[in-house]
């Protein structure tokens, strides 16, 4: 893990970008699965595999499914399974699972407290760190407090009719105190961020440090450059190929 | 010397900046759909195919940011509180309701509240970082970022021009909505990823396929069953929660009192 | 080259405040008062719940009138520069450059934190960060911070975990950070004990002694009022000048009446035997093996400090959470009322909300007006819960509870935001609730002495 600790959030990043692109690019089945295998064992380095492979499947299988259906079950014009259908819907669900697990593998090891501290300092928008940031933070929080109103209508000995009318009466309770509260407080809570100097009219500076090297200023830059020339090359590669 | 107290007016420069970054946002987003509807690529995953979903990718996504960056400077600090606020309502009543009711996502509640209550700007606002930040825990949703933009812009349009006053247009501006950001965001699903994120809609695209329809045509109708039905019942219960919400509260926002977005129940309130 | 006086007066505020009317009021919340506040000073101002003094101190911290709703009529000097309000228009207000000259802490110290950063020193910073000021500088004016109000042993806590104290003395703290010629703190020792009390007294003293402008707003007259320059009473929207009351009734009493009425003989309505409670299995028990009867026509407080599990007690009173271990019973219909009302409202009116989920008909509504009678919230009962102060929502809450009839009445909390009025409203409901023989259980956050 302390290796991770040692990376700036955008060297992650970038780095993911650049092999998403350039894996998609080549859309090789094997290049495609070593890619995730490759994700897999630096998750296994940080220790969060069982996650990783626990949250890629719920977003990655469902997706699957459906290009199965679409592709392997239904190509145009009739419903039967085709060998052709199957490996284009095989060669989308391996595009789909390389973006998801290395998208994840990057929420899994950046730490977010450090990727807001990157954002602002950096050229983004100094607003920017401050919506993720507070975001990040409201969701636990508001849920907390969802569980406490559920509490709160319970003790009020309400009786909810059955069917869509119960259901709409159900949600309207939960929905109401929790929005009238959430909102009031951040229409309390705003003129005291303004009083505090937000959004920063200048260049923002941080307390904490984000690590950063010019050797990781070099991937960035080239991590970038690739994920943009590289995809092109490939392409124009692969099309020589198919001519030839 | 103290810093001055008052504020100065704005440079008409920086609005210029901010609204060619929008122009060029909704541009690119225009020309990469009509490139896609007018080519038709045919081919999912032969080279050109790959060329295709990343460029779709890289556009849908540019576009979002470029919408992003024209809106957010100009956020008032009262809207940039309550966009987390509506992101996390996303989430949560989403997860609510959506658990209860039949399959569909209701996942944009917090940015259609933002748009009825501070504008158009800031729920696209809402609707990319919503994106952006859910695309943390599911990173297939990110190029889908230009379609959250537009619900939120067209909520907030929606109630700029009286779709609030009245509960039952909220719904009616759902569905017009629905209509438009289930065409937009159809080239993604069929030209990204191939297919949709659930075995549900998978199937619905599936029989249209198997009728003869192209990917882009059955994952558009695909779209056009589900998202209407769906940001009309979002609209609908953005629209009674706003009118939950005290006087005192709704009319706090600048948005809310300027178009009058209640119409005679909010005008009755203040008065 | 100004001589010293002057520089004094150039970095005072002065105020003179002919009306300042909200939004949607229809009457103006003050009007026709003067402040001239100079450094090296502390001023106090009291005043009920509700009669402008936080209004008052919005208005000195930039943060009144919000432009195109209230209405304000004064002109201010600060800083040197003169503001002029009028009641058609204000200038629109640089908050973040007027904070830097005066800078406000309100009644709750969370809404000032920006609630968004992992450690107490990094929220002590934010306003900092967002001025660009390098980090060596920010470093420097940390520790020096740090160690005017000794909270080093809080540096590294998450902002969100810390009890009200600590939370009052980080904000206090933050406040500080900015450096700000004037401040002005609301309720600055509002549920403190004493030890933090004392911090926050020290603080404010320390000061004063630095050449700094201090106004406090306060409910009741603390023991502030010695060390201030002036005192002021807001009273009928205005300020009275040099009024120095004496010393305040105690909310207290309301509830040292009420416990006298206790039956010791009367049914038991209420029983914990041994009981341990906690959250999940795999948790340890929050209280365990707690044993206690709460008798009808008894009223029984459960008092200590935070975290101690007294509210996780009530919530078992109530059904919410089952018992590990143990046995609990009730004889009677239980009613709960939360540590925050928001919680429980939802409707659009006060009589809606009080109403909810009652049957449709005559006895219902004569019912509902009865209780509302009860808490002094008639003249409310067709407004907004959200538009009242959090001391009425309290009631309306309570009323929620009331018209169900319980026979146990549980209560987090109650005394927490209430004002003075309304927490004798509450001690008398409390007091008709026992005498007709219900009974009582509810959690006080501070031990009284």
């Amino acid at each position: 893990m302390p290796f991770f600790q040692k990376l700036h959030p955008f060297t992650v990043l970038s780095v993911a970008i650049a092999i998403v692109a350039v894996t998609t690019a080549i859309g090789n089945v094997w290049v495609s699965l070593a890619v995730i295998v490759l994700c897999l064992a630096a998750s296994a380095f940080a220790g969060k595999i069982l996650k990783l492979v626990a949250l890629s499947a719920a977003i990655v299988l469902p997706a699957f499914a459906s290009q199965l259906l679409i592709h392997g079950l239904a190509s145009s014009g009739s419903l039967k399974l085709t060998a052709e259908g199957l490996s284009t819907a095989t060669a989308l669900g391996l595009r789909t699972a390389v973006l998801v697990v290395a998208g994840l593998l990057c929420a899994l090891i950046i730490d977010r407290h450090q990727l807001v501290a990157a954002i602002d300092l950096s050229k983004a928008p100094p607003q920017l760190g401050y919506l993720v940031a507070a975001t990040l933070f409201l969701l636990p929080q508001l849920a907390e407090r969802q569980k406490i109103i559920g509490e709160a209508q319970a003790l009020r000995h309400v009786h909810f009719r059955r069917g869509i009318v119960g259901w709409f009466q159900k949600a309207r309770m939960q929905a109401v105190p929790l929005v009238l509260s959430s909102l009031e407080e951040t229409s309390k809570r705003a003129p005291h961020l303004a009083a505090r100097g937000f959004p920063a009219n200048t260049r923002m500076s941080r307390l904490r440090t984000v690590p950063d090297s010019r050797v990781q200023r070099a991937i960035r830059v080239s991590a970038l450059v690739l994920a943009l020339i590289g995809p092109v090359l490939i392409l124009i590669g692969l099309q020589f190929g198919a001519v030839a | 010397m103290s810093p001055n107290l008052i504020l100065a007016e704005e440079h008409a420069g920086s609005t210029l900046r901010r609204n060619l970054l929008a122009v060029a946002g909704t541009l690119l987003l225009v020309a990469t759909y009509a490139a896609l509807v007018i080519t038709q690529p045919t081919n999912l995953t032969d080279g050109l195919g790959q060329g295709v979903a990343l460029a779709t990718f890289a556009a849908y996504l540019l576009a979002a940011l470029l919408l992003l960056a024209a809106v957010l400077p100009d956020l008032p600090v009262s809207t940039l509180t309550l966009i987390p606020v509506a992101l996390a309502l996303n989430i949560l009543l989403g997860q609510f309701v959506g658990s209860v009711m039949v399959p569909l996502y209701l996942d944009s509640i917090g940015t259609v509240l933002v748009g009825f209550l501070a504008g158009r700007r800031a729920g696209a606002a809402t609707g990319v970082l919503g994106t952006l930040i859910w695309s943390l825990f599911a990173p297939t949703v990110l190029p889908f970022a230009a379609g959250a933009a537009l619900v939120g812009f067209l909520a907030g349009t929606a109630a700029r021009f009286g779709a609030v006053r009245r509960v039952y247009l909220a719904p009616i501006a759902g569905l017009v909505s629905g209509v438009l950001v289930g065409v937009v965001s159809a080239p993604v699903a069929a030209f990204v990823f191939g297919g949709t994120s659930g075995v549900g809609t998978g199937a619905v695209v599936a029989a249209f396929r198997s009728m003869g329809d192209s990917l882009l045509s059955a994952v558009t109708k695909q779209a056009l069953i589900s998202d209407p039905g769906d940001k009309a019942i979002v609209f609908l219960i953005a629209a009674l929660l706003v009118y939950a919400l005290p006087g005192r509260l709704s009319h706090s926002y600048e948005f809310v009192r300027r178009y009058k977005v209640l119409g005679k129940r909010g005008a009755k309130q203040s008065a | 080259m100004s001589d010293k006086t002057e520089a004094q007066q150039q970095s005072g505020v002065d105020l003179k405040l002919r009306g300042f009317k909200y939004a949607q009021a229809k009457q103006p919340i003050l009007k026709d008062l003067e402040l001239a506040l100079r450094p090296g000073t502390l001023t106090v101002i009291t005043g009920s719940s509700g009669s402008g003094k936080s209004t008052l101190g919005a208005i000195l911290a930039g943060m009144l009138p919000r432009p195109g709703l209230d209405s304000l009529d004064a002109t201010l000097v600060v800083d040197g520069q003169t503001v002029e309000h009028t009641a058609v228009s204000s200038p629109r207000i640089d908050t973040s450059a007027w904070a830097q000259h005066i800078g406000f802490l309100p009644q709750d110290p969370g809404e000032y934190l920006s609630g968004i950063r992992e450690t107490v020193k990094e929220e002590l910073v934010f306003s900092l960060e967002n001025r660009g000021m390098p980090r060596e500088m920010m470093e420097a004016r940390l520790q020096s911070v740090v160690n005017q109000f000794g909270i080093a042993h809080l540096l590294n806590r998450d902002p969100a975990k810390l009890s009200g104290g600590q939370e009052r003395l980080v904000a206090l703290a933050a406040l500080v950070m900015n450096d700000p010629q004037v401040l002005v703190l609301d309720e600055p020792l509002a549920g403190l004990d004493s030890v933090v009390r004392k911090a926050v007294l020290k603080t404010i003293s320390s000061l004063t002694m630095t050449e700094k402008t201090v106004v406090v707003l306060v409910r009741e007259p603390i023991q502030l009022s010695t060390q201030a320059d002036e005192v002021f009473c807001l009273t009928d929207n205005t300020l009275a000048s040099g009024i120095r009351t004496g010393a305040p009734r105690k909310v207290d009493d309301a509830w040292t009446k009420v416990e006298a009425y206790a039956r010791p003989t009367s049914e038991i309505l209420l029983s914990f035997q041994t009981v341990s409670v906690g959250y999940g299995k795999n948790s340890p028990p929050i209280v365990e093996n707690f044993s206690l009867d709460v008798r009808a026509g008894e009223c029984v407080e459960l008092t200590g400090p935070n975290g101690s599990g007294k509210t996780t007690l009530l919530k078992s009173a109530a059904g919410l959470i089952v018992p590990m271990r143990g046995n609990l019973s009730r004889n009677g219909k239980v009613g709960m009322l939360l540590q925050n009302p928001n919680d429980q409202l939802f409707e659009r009116t006060v009589r809606r909300d009080v109403g909810y989920g009652l049957p449709k008909g005559r006895r219902s509504a004569s019912k509902i007006e009865e209780v509302l009678e009860q808490l002094a919230l008639t003249d409310l009962s067709d407004v907004h819960p959200y538009e009242l102060p959090m001391s009425k929502r309290k009631l309306v809450a309570l009323a929620g509870v009331l018209v169900h009839e319980p026979d146990i009445l549980l209560m987090d909390e109650p005394e927490e935001t209430l004002d003075q009025r309304d927490a004798l409203t509450l001690g008398s409901a409390v007091q008709t609730h026992t005498d007709s023989g219900g009974s009582v259980l509810l959690t006080v956050h501070n031990a009284k002495k």
